[in-house]
């Protein structure tokens, strides 16, 4: 510890924190409680003791490059046991948002998600009124009408008179190779800043392999006190999201490759694509009812936050009536309701790197840069 | 002495703060009735082995203030009395108090007679129930009153008949009954005293659970000459001297989920019983595990004393969890001037319980200010003052200093010529 | 005393143990015209049976041959007998509880303690008690809370009170606060300052008379007949007062010392009591540049907890701190605060105030030790360790320094020397001895004119201080206990403590006061000895001018004329007896307590000459310590040495050396002196009794060899009163040491 730091306290860091939810930080005393209770906290660079005394000090730049942050699966065992009540695993969590904001590319973007507090109508209705725009140009809103002669497994109509498939595509490569791009870029960012005085050992792709068992499995999950509750839900959540990916992928591959379309409700995609849905809607619901189990033990709930998991719910729900209205309502709902679908999609995926969303990515890497810290030879 | 014969100041407990104001008054020419609620005097001070800084005896002060009592016409004592009603009048207050049933009264010459005839052992109160005594005995060697005391339910009437059929002075009494009486007081000091933190409540720490996790009050049993062990520091699991000792500081205190102040003197106490067990166990390894350092004014030279004894580290950082391994106990502790995440090894730990006032649970008009805590707020207007830890956790020196002036407005508060 | 009866109790054992005709044989040969037994002597019968006889016998002295003094006094110290004398030997602990039954060593011993009480009680005289017309005024010196309490107090208590204060106005350092820290619930924010109530109201108690802007230029006296003058202006003015309390406070540690954290560099680093001054008069400012600043750093412990400064704990800079904190916070929100502390103490509720503290935004507080503060052009805070873990700075456009407290009292006992010093700078008949009190004059220099109080008395003329110049009892138990009768230090002058300490602090003092200036009235000792009529008298006809007394005496209570002579002062005497174990001419006594009462004990023992048998051994014991300790060992069954002797005394110190020579030149065998443990942590209550003993005994060394006697034949112990399981040992020891000596060569001559 030879080196000095120039320390600038932040006193607006320290009003974001407040801001955001963390305000319980000044009530730390720094006694470190939280550090010894905590199951997920890594011997070396204990956690979330120093991240309080940087939420109260304002050293942005720390918490950026903090894996920490990350490694912390808010399991609010620190809070429980907390003398002072300082809360320290909502202050991470607001520290997490922050972070995610200081590493986003570009940064005018991460920091209008990471204030998704006053700007979530800005966030939900451009992606509307693009799509609403878009229609109108391509087929100036054309609402599919009831085709005769379909049975009822087949649906009323189908919305590709509405959409076209190549519109989709064209809307949502771009966005993907995009949205890629900026993950890319800030997920490189906290790989490098995490790097600086930190000794790694081994190579990346053979740390991210179990990295990736681990999250598969939720292990790390499995270890928290308090909040062992949330495991599952969490669980379900991710891989419902997996499914829903690979079938739209696999839509693709079906149309493009094979030119067919549509699938019957009976084809095999279908049925993961309708799992998927299901496993998604079980995963909210549990993470849903475990948050009811009183704020202290599974921590406050920001505007950052509330965005996100906002989002998610919109996308699930919609996108399951979307899929209903089409055998039962008449086309005109079903559209809106897919047009809203598609926007919320949207929305969801052009936050991703800026929103909760991201910890996908930073959460993953934490863990590989732990593994090969842990690696390392400790001098 | 310009009023004829004013009414008396009432003192309620005789623990070090309450055997001060009812002496320092009486010494001033008050007339004084101190009552205690157990069967002798002293209170906790008598628990401790030593005291902090100076490492003396707290024997030492009661054989002086002892002295003081017996010889003093204008004190009256009354042990085993509970103040269990209080009126306010004209003139002050309108006690009652609740006397136990003396089965052993003023004709005990404590020569032990009754204690060969009984063969009932109970839990000794005084060693804070780490021993077993007979259930007639003399609470601890320098008790006072010099009186037996009886636990009369632990035994069955046959043996009870046979242990006053041992005494030849008629000095145990199986017909006596509980006595209640009242008093008009002039005013009335408050010196109900604490209690330690229950060890129970620190589940999390082992206390409870784990026999090696024990409170500092314990330790001081285990040190006196008078305790379990006959002052050896043992551990209770299995009777062996500890190599490793670790005192966890504010077990309880400075806790939102306990006790949310600072007990005030539970580091002195842990420095100073680091003290004990250095001297008594020189190769032993001490660690006192804190979050500030807490010796104000000129203890500070107690923390210097006890930052050079080789063995012993003071290191910030507050412990979470105590568990058992293998013989031995394991402490999770964030040493937070390395900022690293210890599994600690010790094979004795004692956590620095804090002071729980005995005024909480007590609900009089007497004692209707109190703060969320339980600490008794002093009502000069209405006559009462209030000494020692029943107003605030400190220690014995600050105990005795309030003591002391919590007597002289007692006693002007009500109008008192002294 | 010359009619003697001695009363036996046979009970507890005692008469089944010892045969009582033989007991009756020995008393009447020793000079008791009765001897009665009963077999439960504290029993209402027992008692009435003493009575009785003491009434038909007309005895003028009784010997109570039953339990330890210790225990039923409430029964023992009530007897309706007159003027009698009464003596207790312990016959039940020391003898039968602890020795053979029935033995013959058990049977000698207790007819040794037969003779030595009936030799002790021959030789008591009756008391004719103090009489001494008392004043009743409380003098308070210094007019600040602890003070201005103890004015209030002490006039409730029904005493008239004179209040001196040497500034304009009353109120001391709290005059200056723009509030205090809270002593009421919730405790989590300021208080407004009560002091300009309290003194209100003290100026307006007709019982109190309040004297500003004035100094005392004397007091002479003793406890209850004090003779103040104190100078106001040019005028003086004399009174008297029976007791003082001086609660002369502290003043803040001269902060030109602590250039190290910047003092001096920059106008913009300044003292908490410079921003108080600020934030009283509502503006924050840089001296600077008089802009607000956007950052004031506080730096604790600036003087305190520092080697090289203040070694102690100043108790309130703290809650000091946290107070401007919250003060500052409210006035200019915008200001950001940053506190470094080494450790934060804010025991008790004060915690609640921390807290409060820490929630209000903006506040960082941060543990730190700081290396130093730089001032060129910007301040800068350097922090050698932090909780970061390294090395830290931090800008700050204001830095306060929190302070400590330095006493402002004056070191008597310096004083005093210094005095003595250059009076041998002058008059030493040896160069080389003029010389060194030169030098140490000139170490002493600095204590010149610092005297506060000025009392005629030899020891000095202010109270002695304890460590770091707080003139603070030494006794946790009896924390005012100061080294001079009838004079009680208060508030900060007192020992380091907080204002809500130093309020009580002055009540409690005002209590000892006037409880000094009662037990006068009734002609008693205060603390330790409460209660006790006695006290020394001296003969001053064979006064040899030899100083020892006026020296030793603890608690400054003889003053001497020019010749030398002691001139005692019953009011500022503890009764400790050092005066009479000091003295060579042994002039010095007590009615119940003397020279010669105990010297007669030693001479009463049997000493048998036939060594092999029967060695004796005179043990002479702090009756507060080791008697007790030895009673406890024997009530838990512990048995020693049948040869012991065992004579409580008032302290070790009141040991004249004449009782030694008396016991070895009769062919006893050993004197083995057991008393409390001195030196630093020392627990005499007489402050340095058992210390003098053990030097008196030092030098009696070489005598012993002129006389070929083995110094091992005498022996001073440190016992503690709960070292029980120790004294059996000790004494055994003892006993086999003198064994492997032989006996005594002065045996039988």
């Amino acid at each position: 510890m030879a080196a000095r730091a120039e320390v600038r306290p932040s006193a607006e860091f320290r009003f974001q924190v407040k801001q955001r939810g963390g305000s319980s930080v000044g009530r730390c005393y720094q006694c470190a409680t939280c550090s010894s209770v905590c199951e997920l906290a890594p011997a070396e660079a204990p956690f979330p003791r120093r991240q309080m005394l940087w939420a109260q000090w304002g050293l942005a730049d720390r918490v950026a490059g903090d894996p920490g942050v990350w490694l912390c699966h808010q399991c609010n065992d620190c809070s429980v046991r907390c003398p002072r009540d300082a809360r320290p695993g909502d202050v991470v969590q607001v520290l997490r948002s922050m972070a995610v904001e200081h590493l986003a590319f570009p940064r005018f973007l991460g920091r209008l998600v990471g204030r998704a507090g006053s700007t979530w109508p800005i966030l939900l209705a451009v992606p509307l009124l693009f799509w609403i725009g878009v229609l109108l140009a391509v087929n100036g809103f054309a609402i599919p009408s009831v085709e005769p002669g379909l049975s009822f497994v087949q649906g009323q109509f189908y919305y590709d008179a509405l959409v076209p498939h190549w519109l989709i595509y064209a809307v949502f490569f771009p966005i993907a190779g995009w949205v890629t791009l900026a993950a890319v870029v800030s997920g490189s960012r906290l790989w490098r800043l995490m790097g600086e005085g930190a000794t790694r050992r081994g190579s990346f792709l053979a740390n991210v392999i179990p990295a990736m068992r681990d999250i598969g499995t939720h292990k790390r999950f499995g270890d928290c006190g308090e909040a062992s509750g949330r495991r599952w839900g969490h669980f379900w959540t991710l891989w419902g999201f997996v499914g829903a990916a690979v079938t739209s992928g696999l839509l693709v591959v079906y149309l493009y490759g094979f030119h067919m379309y549509p699938l019957s409700l009976v084809h095999w995609v279908k049925w993961l694509g309708n799992i998927s849905a299901v496993i998604l809607v079980v995963g909210g619901v549990m993470l849903v009812t475990n948050r009811l189990r009183g704020e202290l033990r599974v921590g406050s709930t920001g505007a950052f936050d509330r965005f996100f998991l906002g989002v998610v719910a919109a996308v699930i729900t919609t996108g399951v009536l979307t899929e209903v209205a089409r055998f039962v309502l008449p086309p005109i709902v079903a559209s809106g309701l897919y047009v809203m679908h598609l926007s919320v999609v949207m929305t969801l995926f052009v936050t991703f790197p800026y929103s909760k969303f991201a910890h996908l990515i930073y959460r993953t890497l934490a863990m590989v840069h732990q593994r090969m810290v842990d690696d390392a030879p400790q001098q | 002495m310009s009023e004829n014969k004013p009414l008396p100041l009432l003192v309620i407990g005789a623990g070090i703060a309450g055997i001060t104001a009812a002496l320092e008054a009486a010494e001033a020419g008050a007339e004084v009735v101190l009552v205690e609620k157990e069967h002798w005097v002293g209170g906790r001070v008598l628990r401790s082995h030593h005291y902090f800084p100076k490492m003396c005896p707290p024997t030492c002060g009661m054989e002086i203030n002892i002295r003081r009592l017996e010889r003093n016409p204008r004190v009256r004592v009354m042990t085993a009395t509970e103040v269990t009603a209080a009126e306010r009048t004209a003139g002050g207050w309108s006690v009652t108090l609740s006397s136990a049933p003396a089965w052993v009264n003023q004709h005990c010459t404590c020569c032990g007679d009754c204690t060969k005839a009984c063969e009932t052992e109970v839990e000794d109160s005084f060693n804070l129930g780490m021993k077993k005594v007979p259930a007639i005995r003399l609470a601890h060697v320098n008790a006072w009153p010099k009186r037996y005391v009886f636990d009369r339910k632990a035994v069955g009437d046959a043996e009870a008949t046979k242990i006053a059929g041992a005494c030849t002075y008629g000095a145990i009494d199986l017909d006596a009954e509980a006595t209640t009486q009242t008093l008009e007081v002039g005013s009335a000091v408050v010196a109900t005293g604490w209690r330690p933190y229950p060890l129970e409540k620190l589940s999390e720490l082992g206390g409870g659970v784990i026999p090696d996790v024990i409170a500092n009050v314990q330790l001081e049993r285990l040190v006196a000459p008078s305790g379990p062990t006959e002052g050896k520091i043992l551990r209770p699991s299995n009777g062996e001297a500890p190599k490793k000792v670790a005192f966890v500081q504010c077990a309880g205190s400075r806790d939102v989920n306990h006790l949310p102040y600072c007990s005030g003197v539970c580091c002195l106490a842990s420095m100073k019983q680091a003290i004990y067990v250095h001297e008594q166990l020189p190769d032993a390894e001490v660690t006192v595990y804190y979050i500030d350092r807490r010796t104000p004014g000129r203890n500070e030279d107690m923390l210097l004393r006890v930052a050079e004894l080789e063995g012993v580290t003071l290191m910030k950082g507050k412990v979470g969890r105590i568990e058992q391994a293998n013989g031995t106990l394991s402490l999770r502790v964030e040493d937070v001037e390395s900022g690293k995440l210890l599994d600690a090894e010790a094979d004795l730990v004692v956590l620095a319980t804090g002071m729980v006032p005995n005024a909480a649970e007590l609900d009089m008009e007497l004692l209707s200010r109190k703060d969320d805590d339980g600490f008794v707020l002093e009502d000069l207007s209405s006559q009462v003052a209030v000494a020692g830890v029943a107003r605030r956790p400190e220690d014995v020196a600050s105990s005795v200093r309030d003591a002391t002036g919590a007597a002289a407005r007692a006693l002007s508060a009500a109008g008192r010529r002294a | 005393m010359e009619k003697l009866g001695l009363f036996l109790c046979s009970g507890c054992g005692i008469g089944d143990a010892l045969d009582f005709d033989a007991i009756e044989e020995v008393a009447s040969e020793n000079g008791a015209k009765t001897t009665v037994t009963h077999e439960c002597l504290c029993a209402a019968e027992g008692v009435e049976a003493l009575c009785s006889a003491v009434a038909e016998e007309s005895l003028d002295g009784v010997l109570i041959g039953a339990c330890s003094d210790r225990a039923k006094v409430e029964v023992f110290n009530t007897l309706d007998v007159g003027d009698a004398g009464v003596f207790r030997i312990n016959l039940r602990e020391q003898t039968v509880w602890s020795h053979e039954a029935g033995d013959e060593d058990t049977q000698m011993l207790a007819e040794d303690l037969v003779r030595m009480g009936l030799a002790r009680l021959d030789k008591m005289k009756t008391l004719t008690p103090l009489e001494e017309t008392i004043d009743d005024t409380v003098l308070v010196v210094g007019g600040g809370r602890a003070g201005l309490e103890a004015a209030r107090v002490a006039a409730g208590l029904g005493h008239p009170v004179v209040l001196v204060e040497q500034d304009g106005e009353l109120g001391g350092f709290m005059r200056g606060l723009t509030s205090i820290f809270p002593e009421e619930p919730p405790y989590d924010a300021p208080q407004p300052n009560p002091i300009a109530e309290l003194v209100a109201e003290v100026e307006g108690d007709d019982r109190i008379r309040v004297l500003t802007s004035t100094t005392i230029t004397k007091i002479t006296g003793q406890p209850g007949q004090l003779k103040v003058t104190t100078a106001s202006g040019g005028s003086e003015e004399s009174f008297t007062a029976g007791a003082i309390v001086q609660a002369t406070g502290a003043t803040a540690y001269d902060p030109a010392k602590l250039g190290h954290l910047g003092f001096g560099a920059s106008p913009d680093v300044i003292t908490s009591h410079q921003l108080e001054a600020m934030l009283r008069s509502g503006s924050l400012a840089c001296p600077s540049n008089g802009r607000t600043p956007n950052r004031v750093v506080f730096i604790q412990c600036a003087g305190s907890r520092d080697e090289e400064h203040l070694r102690y704990c100043s108790s309130e800079c703290c809650a000091m701190t946290l107070r401007q904190v919250a003060e500052l916070r409210s006035a200019h929100s915008e200001v950001e605060a940053v506190v470094v502390y080494r450790d934060m103490r804010t025991p008790g509720q004060m915690e609640h105030f921390y807290l409060g503290v820490q929630e209000s935004s903006g506040v960082l507080m941060t543990r730190g030790e700081i290396d130093k503060v730089d001032a060129n052009g910007k301040l800068t805070v350097h922090l050698k360790e932090s909780l970061l873990g390294e090395a830290a700075s931090l800008d700050a456009d204001l830095v306060v320094l929190a302070t400590g407290m330095v006493p402002h009292s004056a070191d008597g006992e310096a004083i005093r020397s210094l005095i003595d010093a250059r009076d041998r700078a002058e008059n030493s008949e040896s160069s080389q001895q003029r010389k060194e009190a030169a030098e140490l004059a000139e170490k002493l220099a600095p204590h010149d004119g610092t005297e506060i109080l000025n009392l005629g008395y030899r020891q000095g003329p202010d109270l002695p201080v304890l460590s770091y110049g707080f003139p603070d009892s030494h006794f946790i138990c009896f924390p005012y206990e100061t080294r001079r009768t009838g004079i009680y230090a208060a508030g900060a002058l007192h020992a380091p403590m907080d204002m809500a300490q130093a309020a009580e602090d002055g009540c409690g003092a005002a209590m000892k006061a006037v409880q000094c200036i009662e037990a006068a009235k009734r002609g008693e000792a205060v603390h330790p000895r409460a209660g006790d009529k006695g006290y020394p008298d001296f003969f001053l006809q064979r006064c040899t001018q030899c100083k020892r007394c006026t020296e030793e005496c603890p608690f400054g209570t003889l003053n001497e004329d020019a010749k030398g002579t002691p001139e005692f002062n019953p009011m500022r005497c503890r009764r400790c007896g050092i005066c009479m174990g000091a003295c060579p001419e042994r002039i010095i006594s007590f009615h119940d307590y003397s020279v010669g009462q105990v010297a007669a004990m030693i001479k009463a023992m049997e000493v048998p000459e036939d060594y092999e048998e029967k060695p004796r051994i005179v043990a002479l014991m702090c009756e507060n310590d080791a008697v007790p300790a030895l009673d406890a060992a024997a009530a838990l069954g512990k048995k020693w040495n049948p040869w012991v002797r065992v004579i409580p005394i008032r302290c070790l110190g009141s040991t004249n050396i004449i009782w030694i020579a008396e016991a070895l030149s009769r062919g006893i065998d050993g004197v083995i002196l057991i008393g409390c443990k001195y030196g630093d942590d020392y627990q005499c209550h007489y402050v340095r009794g058992s210390e003098l003993a053990h030097t008196r005994l030092g030098n009696v060394g070489e005598t012993l060899q002129r006389l070929a006697l083995e110094p091992e034949r005498i022996k001073t112990v440190e016992l503690s009163h709960d070292e029980f399981d120790r004294i059996p040992q000790i004494l055994d020891e003892f006993a086999s040491e003198l064994d492997e000596l032989g006996p005594n060569p002065l045996k039988g001559f």
